[in-house]
């Protein structure tokens, strides 16, 4: 595959800046339940049920929400484990929101 | 199909219900599709034998079907990062989400008198499947943001009628095991900010 000067660009500007904080997003998803998007948060990171279920309602409400941050190794690992759960997520740079 | 009370709590990490033989062949049936939903795609055939067996495959594109697309979503906006993602990861995803469907129906299974009793962890994989039928469900049904007006109105000869029959009672009952859950777990985790 042929990568694109932007591309290319961006990878160079991230090998320079290893620090930067990765995130997981959580998307609204109109078939899951509320209180089990709260549950999943309160088990896989062990969050309050209050602080659950404020995330919760800031995915409902604005569309979305920023559920962890941290490396980008753990920010794949708590994505998969989203995924395997049901819930809609995605991880990026959390310089690029 | 509301005969059962959902799940009720029984003690510590004792999760009960009791289903009608109607409910446990439903549920079965269920179980069963979303096992041979999840199976490996049989659409490549070149897999390096040694990396199958960790996992890495030679697909890295989205599945075509859409009820499979959302049960194994893009985990990066962009699409080079995501299929390199999804060659890593997607045989692992299935297998994590058939191990939940498989673990309900050896409860189900092995259930004499449709009495089935989870402890947590049993309950998790329990909750992992039932959501994964739903989100099935509610793709074929196109579930949207308040649009469930069009599913209310369904004629009553309209295959997808009882297709939503279901939806809605696998929410009432992922609802009743999550209530018998949710106060459990809340008073281990730690309060925060405080």
């Amino acid at each position: 595959m042929v990568k694109t000067a932007d591309k290319v660009e961006e990878e160079i500007r991230a090998i320079f800046s290893a620090d930067t904080p990765w995130v997981t997003i959580v998307w609204d998803d109109p078939v899951n339940l509320q209180t089990y998007v709260t549950y999943v948060f309160m088990e896989l990171f062990n969050y309050s049920k209050a602080r659950a279920t404020e995330l919760m309602l800031q995915v409902h409400n604005d569309g979305k929400a920023i559920v962890s941050t941290g490396s980008r190794e753990e920010m794949e690992h708590d994505v998969a484990r989203l995924h395997e759960y049901g819930l809609w997520a995605t991880l990026q740079r959390g310089d690029q929101l | 199909m509301t005969s059962t009370e959902g799940f009720k709590r029984h003690g510590d990490h004792s999760y009960v219900a009791q289903f009608a033989d109607s409910e446990k062949e439903v549920l079965l049936n269920l179980c069963e599709q979303i096992i041979e939903l999840l199976a490996e795609r049989t659409d490549h055939g070149n897999d390096d034998p040694l990396a199958a067996m960790v996992g890495i495959t030679s697909h890295d594109s989205p599945p075509e079907d859409d009820v499979l697309h959302r049960l194994l979503p893009n985990a990066y906006a962009d699409s080079v990062d995501s299929s390199e993602f999804r060659r890593y990861t997607e045989s692992t995803l299935r297998a994590k989400k058939q191990a939940h469907a498989i673990v309900m129906r050896i409860h189900l299974k092995s259930s004499e008198d449709g009495t089935v009793d989870l402890d947590h962890d049993n309950a998790n994989a329990w909750l992992g499947a039932i959501n994964d039928i739903r989100l099935a469900l509610g793709v074929r049904l196109k579930v949207e943001s308040n649009s469930h007006e069009h599913l209310e109105i369904l004629a009553p000869d309209d295959p997808l009628r009882g297709v939503y029959a279901v939806y809605t009672w696998l929410g009432w009952l992922q609802e009743s095991l999550l209530a018998a859950l949710i106060d459990d777990v809340d008073s281990k985790s730690q309060p925060e900010n405080s």
